[in-house]
């Protein structure tokens, strides 16, 4: 960039003119990011129930968080789906992609991503409502198919999303189906710039695709499974459409998450400075995350 | 050795993800057009009907909720091909005093996600009087993620083609809308394919910022039908097909674009 100072007068005022081709989405971006994030750390500091101004109450709302059993939950619970649904949405994927961009039949293998996206372009409400009813205990599809092939007695139904530990399975196991589609395609583009013949070099020295997977593959992929976990990570982290509608935080708290008990304080019990403080826990996790993906993918890199 | 038995398997798994990757689908729509109360695979052809989609649209005013989610993807689409582009122009061929700083804004907002600002969002938009209003649903789809991605891609523009239209004469904003904009086009594209994916199908800040109201998205009015008529499936899974058939005949459409705007996003890390 040369120095300001060499420039003529009106090469400056050229240059300052950029601030207005960006001011029209600095100004959205102020509106709907940057003021409430600051906005929101300064109702964590308040009581406030949105019919009277808001009270500063000091750090009531983040002692009453340590102390909170639901809310400590949610935490549990969020972990644990992360956990739960983090592996298999990173690692079917990447197989899949390794497959499917060395496969012999490319139309097939395009036909499968094609397919495979269609629940990406589903919204998760809808999904997880027609999986809700696929799970039901009375007439669901799975009870149906274990009658049929007498799996399971024809009166007895396994009721899916009626155990707390049950729920959150099913639930994680939606979301995982619900992204295989978008992660194979971000892998599936990865595995492209892998260079062919690496694999050709392998194979003549004998290595089988186990043995290239894991050694041409993966290290190749390193950094998109680096970018895909990260990405998994926060979407867990704010996981909330498909338990609304699966099983709204049911059955007893057992699938309530993060995002569920901000929706639920802020907007059902009205205590809007309380919620804004477990939003701004689930903030510094989502930075967290994002810087220590920073810090990692430097080592890495070196 | 691990060759065949392990194709087999591999094969095998993969015909298992199709099926299940479909099988939703297919049976949401089957249910969409009988009187059950079950999901399942006894299909009565003979009691096939079109009365629960009638029934969304009679009492369910599904008309005014695809009407109002159709304007919202619209503007939101419209607002933010202008708005990305225009920013990425000014980050990319202007460079003026403060755009570091500047850009340094645009990436850290990348790490607020709407789940945490949603409250003081609901507040602000209140305050302002613009609360669930068709423009203020469709404003969060503005993000710097796009003006990330269109200004990758103006980054591969030479700046001596511009320098060239400078000495004939042309204008700044003539520069950007003969030049730069017909350049950028396939990017473009893909931002609105995400934007309008993610328009159509946003759930949360509907849910919040319409509340009560009369007017509701077709996200809104599928999982309010949820909670009213737990046992009719056909009904609910009639308002199902109908959210889902607008993003899907668009993919159907236009699946080069939603591949790339995808893949596009593994440029984020």
């Amino acid at each position: 960039m040369t120095k300001p100072q060499n420039l003529t007068f009106k090469e400056r005022v050229d240059r300052a003119s950029g601030i207005l081709y960006v001011l029209p989405s600095f100004s959205i971006l102020c509106l709907i990011a940057v003021v409430p994030i600051i906005y929101t750390a300064y109702l964590s500091f308040t009581t406030y129930d949105v019919f009277s101004a808001p009270v500063p109450n000091g750090v009531e709302n983040y002692r009453q968080l340590l102390h909170d059993e639901n809310f400590r939950l949610a935490l549990l619970n969020t972990v644990i789906f992360t956990a739960l649904t983090v592996p298999f949405q990173t690692i079917i994927p990447m197989i899949l992609a390794d497959q499917l961009v060395r496969s012999d039949h490319p139309k097939l293998s395009g036909f499968v991503r094609s397919t495979l996206f269609i629940p990406v372009v589903a919204s998760l409400i809808l999904v997880g409502m027609v999986w809700q009813y696929m799970l039901a205990a009375n007439g669901g599809t799975f009870n149906e198919m274990l009658h049929f092939f007498h799996l399971i007695s024809d009166d007895y139904n396994i009721n899916f999303l009626g155990t707390r530990t049950g729920a959150l399975f099913a639930v994680a196991f939606v979301s995982i189906w619900k992204h295989i589609g978008y992660f194979l395609v971000i892998f599936y583009a990865g595995v492209q710039d892998i260079p062919r013949e690496r694999y050709e070099a392998a194979r003549v020295d004998g290595a089988n695709r186990v043995q290239q997977f894991i050694h041409i593959t993966m290290p190749g992929l390193r950094p998109i499974t680096f970018l895909v976990v990260i990405l998994g990570t926060i979407w867990s982290f704010q996981v909330f459409d498909l338990v609304y509608s699966m099983t709204g935080g049911g059955p007893a708290g057992g699938t309530t998450t993060i995002v569920i008990s901000i929706f639920e304080e802020g907007f059902k019990n009205m205590q809007m400075g309380y919620a804004s403080a477990i939003s701004m826990f689930l903030f510094v996790c989502v930075v967290g995350i994002s810087v220590a993906q920073q810090l990692i993918y430097k080592r890495i890199e070196k | 050795m691990i060759g065949k038995i392990g194709k087999f398997i591999l094969n095998f798994i993969v015909a298992i993800l199709l099926i299940l990757s479909v099988l939703p689908f297919i049976l949401m729509v089957l249910a969409a057009f009988q009187h059950t109360q079950t999901l399942d695979f006894k299909i009565r052809w003979d009691a096939l009907t079109f009365d629960n989609f009638a029934t969304l649209f009679q009492y369910h005013g599904f008309g005014s909720a695809m009407l109002l989610s159709a304007s919202v993807v619209v503007i939101a689409c419209v607002m933010n091909i202008i708005v990305c582009s225009l920013a990425a122009y000014g980050f990319t061929f202007k460079r003026f005093p403060g755009s570091e700083a500047m850009f340094w804004i645009y990436m850290a907002t990348m790490m607020v996600p709407r789940q945490v600002t949603v409250i003081a969002m609901f507040v602000l938009f209140n305050k302002l009087g613009i609360l669930g209003t068709t423009i203020s649903l469709a404003l969060p789809a503005i993000d710097a993620f796009g003006v990330f991605l269109v200004r990758q891609f103006m980054q591969g523009i030479p700046e001596s083609l511009l320098e060239a239209a400078k000495i004939d004469g042309a204008t700044d904003w003539m520069i950007f809308r003969k030049i730069i904009l017909p350049l950028v086009k396939p990017v473009l594209t893909a931002l609105t394919v995400f934007t309008f994916l993610a328009t159509w199908n946003d759930f949360l800040w509907p849910l919040v910022s319409l509340g009560s109201d009369e007017s509701q998205t077709v996200t809104l009015a599928i999982s309010k039908l949820q909670g009213a008529f737990l046992t009719e499936y056909g009904l609910v899974m009639a308002g199902t097909t109908i959210a889902f058939s607008v993003p899907f005949i668009a993919y159907v459409l236009l699946q080069r674009q939603f591949v790339e705007g995808v893949a596009a996003s593994g440029i984020k890390g």
